[in-house]
């Protein structure tokens, strides 16, 4: 794309400090900085890539598949990624910041900083042994803002360690913990959860992955009746739209909300299972089925 | 009373116990008392004949129990006549247990008028033997037989055998009717290959959708390498539009219990989990229940039967996810994880919880296991087809005159199903579609009708139908909905792991609202087509894999209904909000 008298003159302007001094630096090491990289180079550029995090690839690197078409990603990238290590045009500065920028288009001056990367590139086999024994990884020290901020309340504290002592030496505790504060306290108080994830010794990331997968467990404080309505098959076919409407209707929110008042949570449920008499809802654990419409704002009324 | 059974000696002093509340010298007051019952108002009808009794001074038993299928005719009331035959009395009210007690109290009156069925016997299908009421009260034979209904005409109670006559909560009854026998005879009499070549022969195969064949199962994990290994019960029964797998927990949850008590000792097993969903509180709480009598008869804990063995049960919580009815999400959420499938192999009768080989079965399977030890292979295999054998649980509901669960034997076809159990289609509407088998299995038109119900799909013989669900649709139904609805409630529950599942549906919702509101173009059902392959071919697993079948069926058999909606802008059922309604509906 380049002629030659074009790269003879990015050549000799780069001397003299003044012109365009022929070099580009390409900002993130994922599919779109890559590309860009290896165009640029193929056009007789020098490329700087300068990627934050430990490896190029960027978000494309962990795809299985790509949208619409269902190509594999990892298909799309590798060749890509061999192809950028082995140019000799391109130099990857992975764990690298730009801290600075001067000058002006055509010439600028960048400041690169590198981070320290814990581990001889030079000899690394890329064995992961060091995984294993890594005391960073396996004990996280979390950082002064993920620390629990707030010391629980002494109650707060016993209901816990109550909570905790039930599940003792039990593997697979994580789920029956946060459903049993999630019923002590009708949702998970995020204090509870920084507590949980500092006693436990894993991060509060994984706490909240957990947390936030489940339908049942609630990161938002909930109403004091809880009002699911049973979207299941049979009593979709049985009404359940209009059923929610007057629900919503009555109570003042759409589904998913909770009314100013804090009385009702209004919620959807996929099946309650009491298929053969829908429609039906639950409220506060009660099941309510065969219902009409009159029936429904009746039920209401006896939740004050 | 809480003696350990070792003996089939014990055995028979507990049966003689259960047999005593079971079939009691005096009038005894049954009332269903499942979640189905309840929520129609049971727990005042049992308040009532609490009430009643003592006001009146009635010498009688009151007695919950779990649901007897007939979920349309809720709340149940039964009276066991001291010398007569066991009557119940249907959709009850607090006003008419009053009247019904009174009029009884003051001259044996029954009130035929009110009631529904009549029990003259009893069957123990564990033992093959059962109980004969005497019948000496003339005015109860006006009252039909509860066999010539036709909601019970032709259905079999295998794993539904003591659901809505004994007190879930009371092992003893569960073992008046044979329970523990089968756990009994292996343990103490069977090498373990034994159990399993019987479970084989039996030709039991999964009844929680995929039909692995269940002997073959725990041989793989018998197998397998390891000391450690484990035995689940999936109860998570998210699918929409299904409640077999909550009745028989809240019904007969030693039914459940035993089969995994048979299945551990099989395979080598010392621990077992339940995975049971958040929405089921009273399955919980009654299979917690079920747990502790038996650990107090040494029926599960340690030195089981005196055999020296041990195994435990403990119950696991879900809290909300539909995919943790795939068994790898499942394995995960037990082990206190987000509830994301892992991939297959390895399959979990290799390394399944903690790694160590796993055998998970469906809550009918595990209660299918007791009766193919108690009466042998060749007694289960002889119901069925040819292909699957044995009974399986249905729940039949939507636009049906009876609905509930019905327990049949493989072979029926869906027409026998929907006209001769459900007793047709209210007001003798049409029908337009049945959507069977769980959501991904889309609507099917009535010329399926005359298929067998199966294990397997053959073309223009047997249909499928996995997760037992089996919902009636009439002409008020618009098939245009239905898909749309199926796929919101897939958008839902995908987990979001994998891209083609996680946007593939979003689109396709996106486009069924612009169809069910006006807007939707032909090109609309050309992108719908390309979408479903790419998701089929992409996904990571069944959930993905499966969600767009749901509406590639329905635009399939019931595509003019599409096209009315994409052309006219009509709705024919007039379901769909600012669509004009066409044709005769109404």
């Amino acid at each position: 794309m380049t002629s030659d008298a074009n790269q003879q003159k990015v050549a000799t302007t780069n001397k003299d400090d003044k012109g365009p001094c022929g070099a580009v630096l390409v900002c993130g090491g994922g599919i779109a900085g890559i590309q860009a990289s290896l165009d640029l180079s193929a056009a007789g550029f020098r490329v700087y890539l300068v990627e934050e995090s430990p490896t190029i690839g960027g978000g494309m690197a962990r795809l299985d598949k790509t949208f619409p078409t269902g190509d594999c990603a990892t298909c799309i990238i590798s060749p890509k990624l061999v192809e950028c290590m082995r140019d000799l045009n391109i130099e990857v500065l992975t764990m690298a910041d730009v801290a600075g920028l001067e000058g002006e288009a055509g010439h600028f001056h960048a400041k690169v900083q590198k981070r320290p990367r814990s581990v001889d590139s030079a000899k690394c086999t890329g064995c992961g042994d060091c995984w294993a024994a890594c005391p960073v990884r396996n004990h996280p020290e979390l950082p002064a803002e993920f620390q629990p901020q707030i010391q629980l309340k002494a109650e707060d504290a016993t209901r816990l360690d109550e909570i905790l002592a039930r599940h003792e030496g039990d593997p697979g505790a994580m789920v029956p913990v946060l459903r049993e504060i999630n019923n002590a306290y009708r949702y998970l108080p995020r204090e509870i959860l920084e507590q949980l994830a500092s006693r436990w010794g894993v991060r509060l990331a994984s706490v909240l992955r957990v947390a936030s997968f489940y339908d049942q467990l609630r990161l938002e404080p909930v109403g004091h009746h809880v009002v699911e309505a049973c979207d299941g098959t049979s009593c979709h076919s049985k009404g359940a739209r209009a059923m929610l409407e007057r629900l919503e209707e009555k109570i003042g929110v759409a589904a998913g909300g909770t009314d100013p008042s804090g009385r009702f949570t209004l919620r959807t449920v996929r099946c309650l299972g009491l298929c053969a008499s829908s429609p039906a809802m639950r409220i506060d654990g009660q099941n309510f089925a065969r219902l009409d419409l009159d029936g429904v704002s009746d039920i209401l009324e006896q939740f004050k | 009373m809480s003696q350990p059974i070792r003996t089939a000696e014990d055995l028979k002093g507990v049966e003689a116990a259960g047999l005593a509340t079971l079939y009691p010298d005096k009038l005894k007051i049954v009332v269903g008392s499942a979640s189905c019952g309840l929520a129609v108002g049971a727990g005042a009808v049992l308040a009532a004949a609490i009430a009643t009794v003592k006001e009146l001074g009635l010498d009688a038993t009151i007695a919950r129990t779990g649901c007897i299928g007939f979920c349309s005719q809720e709340p149940l009331l039964d009276l066991l006549l001291p010398n007569g035959p066991r009557i119940s009395y249907a959709r009850m009210t607090p006003e008419k247990t009053r009247s019904l007690l009174a009029a009884y109290a003051k001259s044996g009156e029954l009130s035929p008028d009110m009631a529904l069925g009549r029990f003259a016997g009893e069957e123990h299908v564990l033992t093959g033997e059962g109980h004969v009421y005497t019948s000496s009260q003339k005015a109860a034979e006006a009252v039909p037989e509860w066999s010539s209904l036709d909601f019970f005409r032709g259905q079999q109670k295998v794993i539904l055998r003591s659901c809505g006559s004994i007190d879930p909560l009371s092992i003893d009854e569960a073992i008046a009717r044979g329970a523990y026998r089968g756990a009994m005879v292996a343990i103490q009499e069977m090498p373990q290959d034994k159990v399993i070549d019987e479970v084989i022969n039996s030709g039991l195969r999964g009844r929680g959708g995929a039909a692995f064949p269940t002997g073959q199962k725990w041989r793989f994990a018998r197998k397998a390498a390891g000391d450690t290994k484990y035995v689940v019960c999936n109860a998570d029964e998210g699918e929409p539009g299904a409640c077999m797998d909550r009745t028989v927990l809240e019904g007969d949850p030693h039914a459940t219990l035993e089969g995994m008590l048979i299945g551990a000792f099989a395979i080598g097993a010392q621990e077992g989990f339940v995975y049971v969903r958040n929405e089921y509180p009273l399955a919980i709480a009654t299979l917690q229940t079920a747990i502790d009598e038996a650990e107090k008869y040494g029926l599960l804990g340690d030195d089981i039967l005196g055999s020296g063995w041990s195994f435990r049960v403990r119950i696991r919580v879900g809290a909300g996810a539909y995919i943790c009815g795939e068994e790898t999400a499942l394995l995960e959420s037990i082990e206190g994880a987000a509830g994301e499938p892992r991939s297959r192999p390895p399959f979990p009768v290799v390394s399944g919880l903690w790694g160590c080989p796993t055998v998970v079965n469906n809550v009918k399977t595990w209660a299918s296991v007791a009766p193919i030890i108690t009466r042998g292979a060749a007694w289960y295999a002889a119901m069925g087809t040819r292909s699957t054998k044995g009974t399986t649980v249905f729940s039949l509901e939507g636009a049906v005159n009876n609905s509930g669960l019905v327990e049949i034997p493989f072979g029926l076809t869906l027409r026998e199903m929907i006209y001769g159990i459900g007793g047709g289609i209210p007001n003798d509407r049409p029908l337009k579609a049945v959507q069977a088998g769980g959501a991904a299995r889309g609507c099917i038109p009535p010329s399926f009708l005359d298929l067998t119900i199966d294990m397997e799909d053959r073309p223009n013989e047997s249909l499928m139908i996995g997760t037992g669900g089996i919902i009636v649709l009439d002409d008020k139904a618009c098939m245009v909905d239905m898909a749309r609805y199926l796929v919101e409630f897939f958008l839902d529950e995908s987990c979001g792991k994998c891209v083609p599942c996680r946007e593939g549906l979003r689109q396709m919702a996106g486009i069924m609202d612009r169809i069910c509101t006006g807007e939707g173009s032909e090109a609309d059902l050309f992108l719908l087509e390309r979408l479903a392959g790419t998701m089929k071919a992409a996904a990571v697993c069944g959930l993905g894999g499966m969600a767009p079948s749901a509406v590639m069926t329905n635009l399939q058999h019931f595509r003019d209904e599409f096209e009315t909606h994409i052309r006219d802008k009509q709705c024919p059922a007039g379901v769909c909000r600012g669509l004009a309604p066409t044709g005769t509906t109404n």
